[in-house]
């Protein structure tokens, strides 16, 4: 791998697999040790089963930690960019969800690029509405 | 004995006539010796029952011997005389006899004895035989009178002897076919008899062998209850073991946890520092290679422990079930005891019973031996009792055919008796 590279995190909600930018991940920590009041359960990912792990997301705006709760965090990966692809137009229009930016092909399958912060605050978002 | 002659003169002793006389009185002894031989040839007769000889005393010179033979001849006269008398008399008395004899004869012949045998001559030397044939007629007239009474109680007496041995011998039939009959039963009794001793004795054996085989039930049921003591305590040693190796589980699964825990948060922290090392970009991916394989190796131990998890699980529900199988077994063993208990109670009672059984079976043995020879003794003496009654009952045909033929002659005699007439 000699190009420039995207450093993504990989995550299960559900039977699907997810791709993040680690810069969006602060941490990775347990959900056991997290009040019930900081966690994020149901997204627009789903609803996790498992509940393992927990990505700890730091809002853009207030400066305010959340732990997004998944089913699993498969590791890191460095990704060529060129597998790196925005969402198309079409698809970004279909989606009500902005969390969902693009799309990732690891070894020929595509995984869903997702902005962690801006799934989160959309989560806070509905909670407060 | 002396054979001599008392008439031979001549025989007199010599001494006598060799006495020296002269020629003539030689002479007169020769003449008298011849007379007196002639005296003794008439006297031999009349010895010899011939009175008709005679002495001619004419011619006898000697007056002695004269006289000698007059005397002779009177006396052969009047035994000649005398004789004659006493010939008619005996014809007399003889005919009386005869006529007395006949007279009684025919009364007797014609059975009339009613009447009395008197003959013609009424001679005194007679009468003690008329006396004596009225005696003989007197007592044969009771003697007949007695007979008569005598064979009708003979005839009554023996027509009762007849029925009475007809009886007898219908009796003695009877009994002997009672006999014969009962001497058959005895015979079929005595089988039976024999059957009952073999067959008590064979119940008697199979007493034995029950006896011994509920004994040595006993003693199953003993160490089926040992077994089941034995059972028992090995439930209870497999209970504690197996609520050792609970305690051993639960504290594994303590220490799986612990390690768990501990894989899980270098799980976590491989994360974070794979994370890291992502962020660093180029600079950090030693960093994020050795944090991946430190994840790995965590993932290692999650693994490990689930496998371990699921071991103690497996051997939870193993020991649950080792342990309800334990509980199962003691409750088994209790009850085995129990039914163990209650077995060898039975085994006591049946035990008990067998011995009475196998006890009242040998008295029944002997009662049946001793019956059995009582049977065969009986029998014998039955067949004794046949063969005595067969006998007695030849001997009753035997007294009834006598008494018949007694009757008839009983009958005989009264018709024989009848012919006398006594009144």
């Amino acid at each position: 791998m000699t190009g420039p590279t995207s450093e993504l995190v990989l995550f299960q909600v559900g039977a699907r697999t997810f791709a993040a930018v680690v810069h969006d991940a602060v941490r990775i920590g347990s959900v056991r040790d997290v009040p019930a009041d900081e966690l994020v359960l149901e997204t627009a990912l789903g609803a996790p089963s498992a509940r393992a792990r927990g990505i700890v997301v730091a809002s853009h705006d207030d400066a305010v930690e959340r732990t997004l709760v998944v089913d699993q965090v498969l590791g890191t990966r460095s990704v060529p960019e060129e597998h790196v692809h925005p969402l198309p137009a079409f698809a970004a229009v279909c989606l009500t969800s902005g969390a969902v930016t693009g799309f990732v092909l690891l070894e020929g399958d595509p995984l869903l690029l997702v902005d962690l912060p801006t799934l989160v605050r959309e989560r806070a978002t509905e909670a407060i509405a | 004995m002396s054979t001599r002659d008392p008439f031979d003169l001549q025989q007199k002793p010599k001494t006598r006539a060799a006495a020296p006389r002269g020629a003539a009185t030689k002479k007169r002894n020769g003449a008298i010796g011849a007379e007196a031989a002639r005296i003794a040839v008439v006297l031999r007769g009349i010895a010899e029952g011939n009175y008709d000889g005679r002495v001619d005393a004419e011619t006898i010179e000697d007056p002695g011997l004269r006289a000698i033979a007059e005397a002779v001849n009177g006396a052969a006269s009047a035994t000649e005389a005398d004789l004659r008398q006493a010939h008619q008399r005996v014809q007399i008395v003889t005919a009386g006899v005869d006529e007395a004899i006949e007279a009684m004869i025919r009364l007797v012949i014609q059975g009339d004895l009613s009447g009395s045998a008197r003959p013609g001559s009424t001679d005194a030397a007679l009468t003690p035989l008329i006396a004596g044939i009225g005696q003989v007629m007197e007592t044969l007239k009771k003697f007949v009178t007695e007979t008569r009474e005598a064979a009708l109680q003979l005839s009554t007496r023996s027509a009762e002897v007849l029925a009475a041995a007809t009886q007898n011998e219908s009796s003695t039939s009877a009994q002997a076919s009672a006999i014969h009959e009962t001497t058959a039963t005895m015979e079929e009794l005595k089988g039976a008899s024999h059957q009952i001793a073999e067959n008590a004795q064979m119940v008697a054996a199979i007493a034995e062998q029950t006896l011994s085989g509920a004994k040595q039930g006993e003693g199953a049921i003993k160490a089926f209850m040992g077994s089941m003591e034995k059972v028992r305590h090995n439930a209870v040693e497999v209970d504690d073991a197996i609520a050792k190796l609970s305690k051993r589980v639960e504290r594994i699964g303590t220490v799986v946890e612990v390690i768990d825990e501990i894989a899980d948060r270098s799980d976590l922290l491989a994360l974070n520092a794979a994370l890291e090392g992502a962020k660093a970009g180029e600079a950090g991916r030693g960093f994020s290679i050795v944090a991946a394989e430190m994840r790995r190796l965590a993932e290692n131990v999650l693994e490990s422990t689930k496998e371990i998890k699921n071991l103690i699980t497996e051997i939870r529900e193993a020991t649950h079930a080792a342990k309800e199988a334990s509980d199962g077994n003691k409750r088994e063993a209790s009850e085995g005891e129990k039914l163990g208990g209650n077995a060898m109670a039975s085994v006591s009672g049946i035990l008990s019973g067998i011995q009475e059984t196998s006890d009242a079976a040998r008295v029944i043995h002997l009662a049946t031996q001793q019956q059995r020879t009582a049977t065969e003794q009986v029998v014998q003496s039955m067949s004794e009792i046949e063969e005595v009654t067969r006998q007695a009952q030849a001997g009753s045909k035997q007294a009834t055919g006598a008494a018949a033929e007694l009757t008839k002659l009983a009958e005989r005699l009264a018709e024989l008796v009848k012919r006398f007439k006594v009144e």
